[in-house]
């Protein structure tokens, strides 16, 4: 049973009440996640962030109300409502949340907040600052359109934007992703030689307004309580703040000094973010998922992208063509050693996306630039809200096996 | 829960509006019964199709509007009703893979 217990009853509650968190069992991280029994329901994607949440023994939540990322907020809600969150706020907008809620995790506790596109847009300035603060926030990101014209449909050029800011970061591809990717990066955020904030993104509205089968540990079990002495920085006393926390005099100076020390940090924080990639195999089983290996044909997605590319593998089979499938389940660390090796004896590989940008078919280029002799064939990809059809796919597909095909690349 | 009973494939909604299909088969027919991403998660809607397979190997299928079963897109709100009509169709789908078998003959 855990030990912590609420120090007052809330208003509203009973004198009696006991929070429902207090009532959970700490059990150990990897048994919660690999073989405690689980039961399957037929959920959307807020709900599975819920039911992670519930489990992931959390101290603080901040957030402010976005589309669609409200959603899963409001589940929190309910958390905070029971006692499974101790502390729960609205923030006036997405600088304040992002702020604030590093503040918190400074302090030591295990903070959470979520956004989506335009939202995670304004924070970009705290949240930039996260990773050399060493605050493990896990942030929950429902990917949204984030250009004009302004639309709320999924839309995953956001991540693009945090792809170098030192941050852990999974993309999930359905609502099990984001029950499973939701417990993994508080424990690998947490971890002493990585100590670092982690996002687990999904499509908006495809995972998080949409129903899917979400296999799920009993609700008495929960992850231990964050020690924020076992961290690469220490945790910060906030009732007696260092008077100078971030004003040391060689960090701030412009001077040899400073440049130096400002390097030497950020590459601690990438280094940190490559030791990770031990800890979310632990948890995860391994960075990607491969169908059909060794393909002449494969594709390499993210997110809702892999559930359109599953399709395509299976209506390709029945048209007598093997076509594999890599799915990439964490964008920070990128799996560069698994990708490579997955895609050796492929001719074509295809990048499916969800946005303008293509930021993975950068990735997936500069992975694998001189290391594989396959054709990388950009696309297809939609954006601003649209949709993805298998037969797009296809169609895609069959063009690039043209010697002179009516796209480029 | 909708009931496992001659599921032949669960997948991603392939027009890509997001959700999942659940494709049922007896018989040649079927059902199509989809799950979209909707404004307000606590409800639930299904949409449901009767289908005619084209053969019985591949997934391939027309939308079938004219059996006594239903004439347009069917929509339900719970599982428990779906399940009830998919034990209704899957009864009517062999009874008139029978006959079709009878005819054939």
């Amino acid at each position: 049973m855990s030990t912590q217990t609420a120090s007052k009853v809330p208003e509203g509650k009973p004198a009696d009440w006991v929070p429902a968190g207090d009532l959970q069992e700490v059990v150990d991280p990897e048994w919660l996640m690999h073989e405690a029994p689980r039961t399957t329901e037929f959920i959307t994607g807020s709900e599975a962030a819920r039911e992670a949440i519930r489990r992931c023994n959390v101290d603080v939540a901040i957030s402010y109300p976005i589309t669609p990322q409200s959603e899963t907020m409001q589940q929190a809600g309910y958390l905070y409502d029971e006692g499974h969150i101790k502390e729960y706020y609205r923030a006036e907008e997405e600088i304040g949340t992002m702020s604030a809620i590093a503040g918190a995790s400074r302090a030591g506790v295990r903070s959470l907040t979520a956004t989506s596109g335009p939202g995670l847009m304004r924070g970009l300035e705290a949240i930039s600052s996260w990773p050399g603060a060493r605050t493990p926030v896990v942030l929950l990101n429902m990917c949204r359109v984030i250009n004009t014209p302004l639309a709320i449909q999924p839309d995953n050029i956001e991540i693009s934007f945090l792809l170098n800011t030192g941050m852990l970061h999974a993309h999930g591809e359905n609502q099990q992703d984001f029950y499973d990717y939701t417990l993994a990066a508080f424990m690998v955020s947490e971890e002493v030689d990585v100590t670092l904030p982690a996002t687990v993104s999904v499509d908006g509205f495809f995972v998080t307004h949409a129903r899917g089968h979400v296999s799920m540990t009993d609700p008495k079990y929960k992850l231990p309580p964050r020690d924020g002495w076992r961290s690469a920085v220490p945790a910060m006393d906030n009732e007696n703040p260092p008077a100078r926390i971030s004003r040391d005099a060689p960090i701030q100076k412009s001077n040899f000094i400073s440049y130096h020390m400002h390097a030497s940090w950020q590459q601690e924080v990438f280094a940190a973010v490559r030791r990770s990639a031990k800890y979310w195999r632990k948890y995860l089983g391994d960075l990607i998922e491969v169908v059909n290996p060794g393909a002449k044909e494969m594709i390499i997605a993210s997110g809702a992208a892999v559930s359109q590319a599953r399709e395509c593998v299976r209506q390709s089979e029945e048209k007598g063509i093997e076509v594999g499938l890599i799915k990439v389940k964490t964008i920070r660390p990128f799996p560069e050693e698994e990708i490579l090796n997955a895609v050796q004896g492929a001719e074509r590989i295809y990048v499916p996306e969800f946005n303008q940008a293509g930021w993975l078919h950068k990735e997936v280029c500069s992975t694998l630039y001189g290391k594989c002799k396959a054709d990388i064939i950009a696309g297809p990809r939609v954006y601003g809200g649209m949709t993805m059809p298998t037969e797009l796919l296809l169609d895609w597909m069959a063009e690039g096996r043209k010697d002179n095909p009516s796209y480029t690349f | 829960m909708l009931t496992d009973k001659n599921l032949i494939l669960t997948r991603a909604e392939p027009n890509g509006n997001g959700g999942v299909q659940f494709l049922y088969k007896v018989a040649g027919y079927g059902v199509s019964a989809i799950n979209r991403p909707q404004e307000e998660i606590s409800q639930l809607n299904w949409e449901l199709e009767i289908l005619k397979y084209a053969d019985g190997e591949s997934i391939k299928f027309e939308v079938c509007h004219n059996t006594d079963l239903a004439d347009k897109t069917l929509v339900f709100y719970n599982d428990k009703s779906v399940n009830e009509f998919l034990e209704k169709a899957f009864s009517y789908f062999e009874e008139l893979g029978s006959l079709e078998n009878m005819l054939d003959k």
